[in-house]
Formats: structure tokens, C-alpha cells, sequence
């Protein structure tokens, strides 16, 4: 999964695991507790015709990444490269929680749903930033989560909304009123399952998958009835048999991890009854390809993180793209990354369905990943096959040297490259746009037992002093895999990146700058001072004729940029 | 980056808190038997038996779990353990951790002392039981603690008969001569 970077030992990060009684701090639980102003009457219900054709409607910002291609592709250009310089803000929208937003607001004639740390949700004007009302999530007495009580917003569908919570929830929200129509739940907090991904909603389900890679969890991708949050089908990550695979001894790119493979079949032999802990959780929003009516989506890292001698095999699916068939949740294919990983460098930023070139020059679909380890992955839609993998985004060194009791410096460290952050695809560029991390680290292992839904790295994650941290907004062509440009920025990025009809790519920084660049060069042409991290992925749509462009100023818990509790938006004058 | 992990720590202890914030919780059944060996209100006059009183609920919650579920092992607790509900040891670490702790009547050593708070420096122990030692989330509270029973859980990390903490706990004991567990001791079951 991800580390701030003061997972300085082990140690240290064991304290984050709690979160227990926030549900008591509050001084009002559940229910939508403020009116501010009547809900405006031009919300309607989504119906699914409408969240099928997203992608192109450019009045409203109907999925947490625009569409269930998730390209992140607004398709107006009212605000473009010509004229972004003037763009202004209109309203900050203050929300009642100081603290950590990774939110991607969601926009329905001109109504904004948006999401808080610790489940609230707040709906508003778009144009104005005026409340209609507050919901509070009723937090259970156990919460177990590793890297911040965030969450990263809401689906719709009808008028619904969907939110998963810290205390492993799915809860659905009258859109109208924010009043609590049901709640389910998904798995026991108390192992180390939590929710703070966007679920999506298609054809009456709603996908949600879990966190819980740092606890030991078994993971899985669910699918419950819109209706009523009935349990529809589950597929698990980490499958009861195979999952030892195919003892990989190179990742996808070709270089030898340096596993022991003799020595993890014969402890496999002694023990295959780790499956139930072997983590591999899904907590980034999966695509959705309704034509044929597969789910794509990536899963994170084995547990635990770094002492892999306790679970043999190549781990699957962790660190994997997976395709799922949408009705019945069967398997159709995998592509896995880094088999037996060992420091962390999970697959997590949301899977993109776009077409590119195969090895032939034919345009295909495709699915893509943007990696930890500073790759996009570019794979065949249809058979997972990786078609090709991008240079370096970042700096690489020394991979994949195995974790030592002492430590061992490998980059990248483990936030990647790619975090959770999305990416965004300008297709008529042919460019993908990935916003990196480089922070050196050294991977310490040490040997673990399930600790029984403690946090359980099996080692430490060490920032390295004195070297520098930096990030790097990188545009990566879909059809070569070649960097066509990249940005430097004085922090690592976490956040997730827009891109627009109008060639601008809008991307925020964890010291409160907020950018656009030209999706063409990279050069920069405007930018904002949020007054808190902007570690949130922008969102952009359209009331009354006039387009608007949205993103949380938070900061971030994971990389401890300064907190805000802010969404700001933007137009033209 | 330490400052921003023990400003972080205390965030979380603020928001993390007090699942207990308002009435003191009523007395549990099972805490009658509890009570003979830790005291009723958790202040334990025995040494070899950990004060509760003032415990965080989460990890007396946590350690009750893993004594039912065998990842921690101790031929009293264990029994006592094995037939608690989930909602029993919820009950409980709400009941100890709103008792008072009470001094602890050690007499600490004060060279000892000062040795034993230099190497909780060095080997970073504040990092998760915050720089007071009063714990937070699943990290316990050891300030006050008894000597005895401070000595023997290093000692048992060390030799890992212990292994119920993740790796963290035996990762750093291992690290411990039987002379800086004596000053640690000494320096933690000192602190109010």
C-alpha cells in the first residue's frame, strides 16, 4: 500500500493504525445534520444512459474519474491553453474537517457531492459553493487503517449515493435530503479491512474493493445491489489455490528479482494455508468496459510488506492488473508486475481503458496502469498481454536488491513512482499523464507472525536524510512509451491529475500550488495558491453555459503536507 | 521528520481518544475476577501483574483478543481469556482505562534513570509510546508500570516467547543488554 514518509521504522508506524473513537470526538453522528439552504430543484436522478455517456458530457462529472474508462478526459474546452492564464477562483468551499483530502467531487446539474476525511459528505451548490446539506458517517468502535482516515468520494447512480467507510462500510445516501437509505457491512475492521476508495456503480451494482494490504486481510473486489446492499458476488484477490503462479523470476520488464525459489517451494510445501492473510487489497476505483462487460482493476502488495520467507510463491493476484467478468465476478485474465514483492511497490494508481498502438502499429484497446515503479504499463484490453511499458519516470537504482535487517537502498521507495494518484490521458495527443514520487528509501525486513490486525509490514521503510525528495509530473506517449515531457516539483506528488478538451492539464502540489500546464510541452501557464496541500485529484463541469474546474485543498496525510479543509473553484472571469 | 511524527502522534491520540469521553463506564461482571490479581480498580499491588488502570481501551481490548487467539501466550491469561466475548474485552479496556493509576511505590534507581531515558532516546521507543509513555491507538501505556513486569516483557520480546507486537517490539528488544532493560525499567516504571 503507501507509507508517509515518517514510517520512519516499523515502529513508528504502528501508531497510525488506530483511528479508534472517532465516532465519540464528534459531537453529532449520522444522519445529514445541516440545511444550510433547500437542495437545488434541477438535481435529477443519474440514470445509467447518462453514466454511460460521461465521457462526453461536459455539463456534468458524473464518476470519481469522469468516466468508467477513467481517462480523466474532460471534453469541453471553454477553458483552454489560450486562455487559462485568466482563470480565477470563484468560491472556497470550507468543510467542518481539518484534515487530509484526497476527494474527487462529483457534479450533477449543478450540484456538488463531496467527500471529508473520516466519511463525511457534503452537497453543494457547484456555482456558488452554498450547502444544501451534511452527512455524517456513524463511525463504529473500531477502525483500522494505515495511512490516513481519508477517502476519496462518491458514486451515483439514480438518486443514490455510495460511499465506503473507515469502519469497512458501504453506505448509501438519499443524493436529495443526504439521509442514510441503507448501510452494509463489507468485512471486519477489526482484521484490518477499511475503505477509503470511491466505489463505482454500474447496471445496479456497486464495486467496491478494500484496503487492508498492511494488516494481513485477504482482498477482493465485491459487487452489492444498488438497491438495498445485498452481497451480489466477491472476487478475491489472493485465490485459495495458485497462488504460488508460475514462480516468476523476472518482473514485467524483464529484470531478475532475486527470489530464492527453491527455498519458498519448499516452505510452501510445509505451509499453504496463508492465502486468508496474504493481503492484496483493491483500494483504487476499477474500470468498467460495458461493452464487454469487464471490470479492470490492480491489487496492491502482499502481506506482509517486506518479509516475504513466510509467504511463498509469486502471491497472486497482488501487484497485478486483474479482469473480472461485471456480472458474475469471475476471472478473465491477469498481468502481474512484481511477483513475491518485497518492497511494497504495489499496483495502485486506477486502471485507464484507452486504445494505443500494439507492437504492429495497430491501434487496439488497452488497458493501462501508471506503477510504482515509475512504468505505465500499456496491456491488450482482451488478454491482459503487455503490449509495452514506458521508460522510467523516475529515478531506478539498484532493483531489485532483497531487503536486509540493516536496510537496503533501492529507488524507487516505496510510495513509487505512481501512488494512488490517477492519471489522466489526453487521447488525441496520444499522451498520458502520471503524476511520480521520488523519495530514496531503504527496505529493512524483519521476521513477523500475523500479528492478528496489527499493522504488519514484516520490516521498515526508511526516508533516507540528507537526500533530496522531490516529484515530477511526467506525460508518457500511449503509442512509443517515450517520455514527451516532465515537470519537476520541489515535492513528491500525490494527488491525481486532470487533463481537458481545451489542452491543459491541471495537477496540485503538497506545498499549496495549484498548476496548469500545457498538455502539449509541460510548460507551466497558470497557477494558484491554495494555502494548503492540493493532493486531491481536479474535477472539472459546466453550470449554466459557464465550465468550471474543482480540486480539495487538504494537503495530505501520507506525505504530511499541511492540512486544510478545503475544495476551491475556478473560471473564467 | 521527528517533529512532524510526534505532532502527528499527538493529532491522532486527540482524534483517536476517548471512546469513553463521557460517562465513567459502569463496573463489568468479569472484572471481579480480573481484579484479584490487577486490583479492582486495575492498580495491581503485585508487581508481576501490569497496572490496567489508565491502559488505552484499544490495546487491552487487543491483548485480551490475542490471549483468546493464542498469539500471545501466559498460563493465567490465556484461561482467563478463552471465554471473554468480543463485547467482555471491549467492556473491559473501557472500565481500566477510565480507572486512575495510582504511583507505583518503585524506587527508582536515579543513575539508572537518567541511563534509561538516554536509551529510550536512542532506540526511538517515544516514536510510538509518545515521549510521556502514555501510549496511543494499539500502543500500550507504560509510564508508571510495574519494574518487574517491565523487565520480564523486554526480556521476553528479546528471547521472542513474546511475538505478539508485529515485529516491532522484538526488533528493538533484540537490540537491549540485560543492563538497558534494567534502565529502561527503571526509567519508565519512574514516569507519572
Amino acid at each position: 500500500m503507501r507509507y508517509r514518509t515518517r514510517f520512519a521504522v516499523a515502529a513508528s508506524a504502528a501508531m497510525f493504525a488506530g483511528g479508534v473513537g472517532i465516532a465519540a470526538a464528534q459531537e453529532v453522528t449520522g444522519g445529514a445534520t445541516t440545511t444550510a439552504k433547500p437542495m437545488s430543484s434541477s438535481l435529477a436522478p443519474v440514470s445509467q444512459a447518462m453514466l454511460d455517456g460521461a465521457a462526453t458530457n461536459a455539463n456534468a462529472w458524473l464518476h470519481s474519474n469522469g468516466s468508467y474508462d477513467q481517462m480523466r478526459y474532460y471534453p469541453g474546452n471553454q477553458i483552454n491553453a489560450g486562455n487559462v492564464g485568466k482563470l480565477r477562483p470563484v468560491y472556497t468551499f470550507q468543510t467542518a474537517v481539518l484534515e487530509s483530502m484526497e476527494t474527487a467531487p462529483i457534479v450533477i446539474n449543478g450540484v456538488m457531492f463531496l467527500t471529508t476525511s473520516f466519511n463525511h459528505v457534503y452537497a453543494i451548490d457547484a456555482a456558488t459553493g452554498e450547502e444544501f446539506w451534511h452527512y455524517k458517517h456513524k463511525m463504529g468502535p473500531i477502525t483500522t487503517f494505515c495511512c490516513g482516515p481519508n477517502n476519496r468520494g462518491v458514486a451515483i447512480e439514480g438518486g443514490r449515493l455510495f460511499m465506503g467507510t473507515l469502519d469497512a462500510k458501504l453506505v448509501a445516501l438519499d443524493a436529495k435530503t443526504g439521509k442514510l437509505l441503507w448501510e452494509t457491512q463489507i468485512a471486519d475492521p477489526e482484521k484490518g479491512y477499511s475503505e477509503t476508495m470511491a466505489p463505482a456503480v454500474v447496471d445496479g451494482k456497486v464495486l467496491i474493493g478494500t484496503n487492508g494490504g498492511e494488516y494481513g486481510v485477504r482482498g477482493f473486489l465485491k459487487a452489492f445491489d444498488a438497491n438495498d446492499g445485498k452481497l451480489l458476488w466477491t472476487f478475491y484477490s489472493i485465490p485459495e489455490k495458485g497462488h504460488e503462479g508460475v514462480w516468476a523470476e523476472n518482473d514485467a520488464t524483464g529484470r531478475n528479482m532475486h527470489r530464492d525459489i527453491a527455498a519458498e517451494k519448499a516452505a510452501l510445501a510445509k505451509d499453504a494455508s496463508f492465502y486468508q492473510t496474504l493481503g492484496g487489497g483493491v483500494w483504487m476505483t476499477p474500470a468498467v468496459d460495458k461493452k464487454t462487460r469487464t471490470v479492470f482493476f490492480v491489487v496492491g502488495n502482499p502481506s506482509p510488506d517486506l518479509y516475504g520467507a513466510i509467504r511463498p510463491g509469486d502471491n497472486l493476484y497482488t501487484n497485478s492488473m486483474v479482469a473480472v467478468d461485471l456480472d458474475k465476478g469471475t476471472y478473465k485474465w491477469h498481468s502481474q508486475y512484481i511477483a513475491h514483492d518485497v518492497w511494497d511497490l504495489d499496483a495502485v494508481s486506477p486502471v485507464i481503458l484507452t486504445q494505443a498502438k500494439d507492437a504492429s502499429g495497430k491501434m487496439v484497446d488497452v488497458a493501462i496502469h501508471g506503477g510504482k515503479t515509475g512504468h505505465v504499463y500499456v496491456h491488450e484490453r482482451n488478454t491482459g498481454k503487455l503490449i509495452r511499458f514506458s521508460e522510467a519516470m523516475i529515478p531506478q537504482e539498484n532493483m531489485w536488491v532483497l531487503p536486509t535487517k540493516q536496510g537496503a537502498r533501492m529507488l524507487p521507495g516505496a510510495n513509487g513512482g505512481v501512488e494512488w494518484s490517477p492519471m489522466a490521458v489526453n487521447p488525441k495527443l496520444r499522451l498520458a499523464y502520471a503524476a511520480n514520487l521520488h523519495q530514496p528509501m531503504t527496505y529493512h525486513v524483519e521476521e513477523s507472525p500475523y500479528p492478528g490486525g496489527k499493522l504488519w509490514l514484516g520490516g521498515a521503510f526508511k526516508t533516507i536524510p540528507g537526500e533530496e525528495q522531490w516529484g515530477r509530473l511526467v506525460a508518457v506517449n500511449l503509442d512509443t512509451g517515450k517520455v514527451a515531457w516532465g515537470v519537476k516539483t520541489p515535492q513528491p506528488l500525490i494527488g491525481g491529475v486532470l487533463a481537458t478538451a481545451g489542452d491543459i492539464v491541471f495537477n496540485g502540489e503538497a506545498n499549496g500550488w495549484f498548476k496548469a500546464f500545457d498538455a502539449k510541452t509541460g510548460k507551466e501557464l497558470w497557477k494558484y495558491y491554495a494555502g494548503a496541500g492540493v493532493n486531491a485529484p481536479a474535477v472539472s463541469f459546466m453550470v449554466g453555459g459557464k465550465q468550471y474546474v474543482a480540486v480539495a485543498a487538504g494537503g495530505n496525510n501520507q506525505i504530511d503536507a499541511k492540512r486544510g479543509n478545503s475544495v476551491v473553484v475556478f473560471a473564467l472571469p | 521528520m521527528t517533529k512532524s511524527i510526534l505532532l502527528a502522534a499527538v493529532a491522532a491520540g486527540v482524534l483517536g481518544s476517548p471512546a469513553l469521553a463521557q460517562a465513567p463506564p459502569p463496573v463489568p461482571a468479569k472484572a471481579a475476577l480480573c481484579g484479584t490479581c490487577h486490583g479492582p480498580d486495575g492498580n495491581s499491588k503485585d508487581p508481576q501483574f501490569p497496572i490496567l488502570a489508565g491502559q488505552t481501551w484499544r490495546y487491552i481490548y487487543i491483548e485480551l483478543k490475542d490471549f483468546k487467539e493464542g498469539r500471545r501466550k501466559d498460563p493465567v491469561m490465556s484461561p482467563m481469556a478463552a471465554d471473554l466475548t468480543r463485547d467482555e474485552m471491549i467492556e473491559l479496556g473501557n472500565f481500566y482505562a477510565a480507572q486512575k493509576p495510582t504511583p507505583n511505590g518503585f524506587k527508582a534507581d536515579s543513575a539508572k534513570v537518567t541511563a534509561g531515558m538516554k536509551k529510550s532516546d536512542e532506540v526511538l521507543c517515544p516514536m510510538c509510546h509518545l515521549g510521556a509513555f502514555i501510549g496511543q491507538n494499539e500502543i500500550p501505556r507504560v509510564a508508571g508500570q510495574h519494574y518487574a513486569y517491565i523487565v520480564k516483557q523486554l526480556k521476553d520480546f528479546k528471547a521472542k516467547t513474546r511475538t505478539n507486537d508485529a515485529g516491532n517490539m522484538t526488533s528493538v528488544a533484540g537490540t537491549l543488554s540485560d543492563k538497558d532493560i534494567d534502565d529502561l525499567a527503571h526509567y519508565i516504571a519512574n514516569l507519572n
